[in-house]
């Protein structure tokens, strides 16, 4: 039986998958479980960021620093963006002070994003796309190195030599 | 009415502000040891004693900082 050898991974292809989709990276470098594990927890964190601060959580023209964090989620980040997008085109026509207030008068009730759940959601869904910026690193780095699959368990290697210490048998 | 709970924030009390971070701390500890573990079977015990750890150092830094807040001349 032959064994197909198999192609070393494309680094940029790899950060491309992991930018877009979560844990995708690890998956296309045969680390499926993995990615799995990462699709599903950086999911949950930031759409739970979302719940808990609502179509306000990403906002691309007052919290800069936390938008550019929110987008590394991927497809989450920019679904999330379309939504505010469309509230803030929703709200664009109608008179009023605040954008809560603009809101109640659009029929939108109210969604003016206020501490405490303004820190926590933000909080929740900036960390999930940092904690995906640790992925697309790691992604990197293992298709630098050339690595597919998980690595193998090494019993049948033999044990590395520890070296003689000097003037240690004189 | 799963749309609405998307839209709008949800009202919460300062108090239990503190108590989220552990979901945050969870969901951190999970990613970090997906990635560093050498074999997928380690992560369950791996991430519990992290987990453990971070409990532990945030509970120990909630004493400390109560007892300066507390004692502090």
């Amino acid at each position: 039986m032959t064994r197909q050898k198999q192609s070393s991974p494309i680094p940029a292809l790899a950060v491309l998958l992991a930018c877009a989709i979560p844990g995708a990276g690890h998956v296309y470098l045969g680390r499926a479980k993995r990615g799995i594990i990462i699709f599903l927890t950086i999911t949950v964190l930031f759409w739970s960021g979302v719940g808990v601060g609502g179509v306000l959580t990403v906002d691309s023209q007052k919290e800069k620093w936390w938008f550019v964090a929110q987008m590394l989620t991927g497809v989450n980040g920019l679904a999330a963006w379309q939504r505010q997008k469309q509230t803030y085109k929703a709200l664009a026509n109608v008179e009023g002070e605040t954008i809560d207030d603009k809101a109640v008068k659009a029929g939108l009730g109210r969604i003016e994003l206020v501490t405490p759940a303004e820190t926590v959601a933000r909080a929740y869904s900036g960390v999930a796309g940092l904690l995906n910026l640790m992925c697309i690193f790691d992604a990197l780095m293992l298709s630098i190195m050339g690595a597919r699959g998980e690595p193998r368990p090494q019993e049948d290697q033999p044990k590395p030599k520890v070296p003689a210490k000097k003037g240690a048998a004189t | 009415m799963i749309a609405a709970f998307f839209h709008n924030p949800i009202t919460m009390s300062s108090n239990s502000e503190l108590l989220l971070l552990l979901p945050l701390c969870a969901a951190v500890g999970l990613i970090y040891k997906t990635i560093r573990v050498e074999y997928l079977s380690q992560l369950p015990r791996e991430y519990v004693k992290l987990l453990a750890y971070m409990a532990f150092g945030l509970v120990a830094l909630c004493v400390l900082l109560w007892a300066i807040h507390t004692y502090w001349p």
